[in-house]
């Protein structure tokens, strides 16, 4: 059984943990939300798409994780992420927005380590 | 002092000699977020939504999928994410009643994770699957510890800001 490429998730950890430190200094320098972010957060959720995809391709290889319904929940919430956070984010008229926008790219490296700890082929 | 003396033949416009605390009450004063689910609390709803959505999804899986296996462990996180969603609709909303559904629900949320918190400390046994609150939150970065607190906070925001005019 081969395993998932580990680039992609590592890609969206470092993308995520990038756009985190980008909203914040937009947060810290009392800036609002702009087209840069909203580009930003489309590029993530692209690449999150792409994982989802690779998953989906080793289920239907044949491959199962010790706990299916886990893995279908993850697969689900994981593209919602970044379009809840990108209109929650985009309706703040503060520096408050940057920071929603800075908790998606957090819980998007997050949630690549829980998927390898749920199903360890997803390499990291 | 630049307000010079009344006098009925005064040419000073009224509005120099009003007082700001004139404007509606219900206008948010410049620089202040207009309710309880923006400025701060954009962050703040956001990240319980997160929370309300992870821990109920969560409980729901173990309770469908394997309930006999840590019983305690999977009601508690059902009960968590019950006061993560009732928090997040409270906060999100705002009126004064909200408000004190959600002072209700932070205050249980502080309990809960300390309490589970030390239950799980002291007695793992009861915790063979982690829960939010188990080890004071420590599988979710401490985030379930720290949460309620400025929850909390912005509630007393609230409160004094409403309490007092101006």
């Amino acid at each position: 059984m081969s395993s998932v490429n580990g680039t992609v998730p590592t890609i969206i950890i470092v993308a995520g943990l990038a756009l985190a430190g980008y909203s914040l200094l937009m947060t810290a320098l009392n800036r609002r939300m702009g087209f840069v972010l909203l580009v930003a957060l489309g590029v993530l959720e692209i690449l999150l798409l792409v994982l989802v995809g690779m998953v989906v391709a080793k289920l239907a290889e044949g491959g199962r994780p010790s706990s299916l319904p886990t893995l279908i929940g993850y697969l689900i919430a994981i593209p919602i992420v970044p379009v809840v956070a990108g209109f929650w984010g985009a309706m703040e008229r503060s520096r408050w927005g940057p920071a929603v926008i800075a908790v998606a790219g957090l819980v998007a490296a997050v949630l690549m380590v829980r998927l390898h700890e749920i199903w360890p082929v997803i390499h990291v | 002092m630049s307000e010079p003396t009344t006098s009925p033949q005064s040419t000073t416009p009224p509005e120099v000699t009003t007082p700001p605390a004139a404007t509606t009450p219900s206008a948010a004063p410049a620089g202040q977020p207009a309710s309880t689910r923006t400025g701060p609390g954009r962050l703040l709803v956001g990240v319980y939504g997160l929370f309300a959505l992870s821990a109920s999804a969560r409980a729901a899986v173990q309770i469908a999928t394997k309930f006999h296996h840590a019983p305690v462990a999977y009601l508690l996180s059902a009960f968590a994410g019950v006061v993560y969603i009732i928090a997040t609709v409270t906060l999100a909303n705002g009126s004064p009643t909200a408000r004190r559904i959600a002072l209700v629900s932070c205050s249980v949320e502080f309990a809960g994770v300390l309490a589970i918190g030390t239950w799980s400390v002291l007695d793992p046994a009861t915790f063979p699957d982690a829960t939010v609150w188990s080890g004071y939150g420590s599988g979710y970065g401490f985030v379930p510890l720290v949460l309620p607190v400025f929850g909390l906070l912005w509630l007393r925001y609230w409160s004094r800001r409403t309490r007092a005019p101006g």
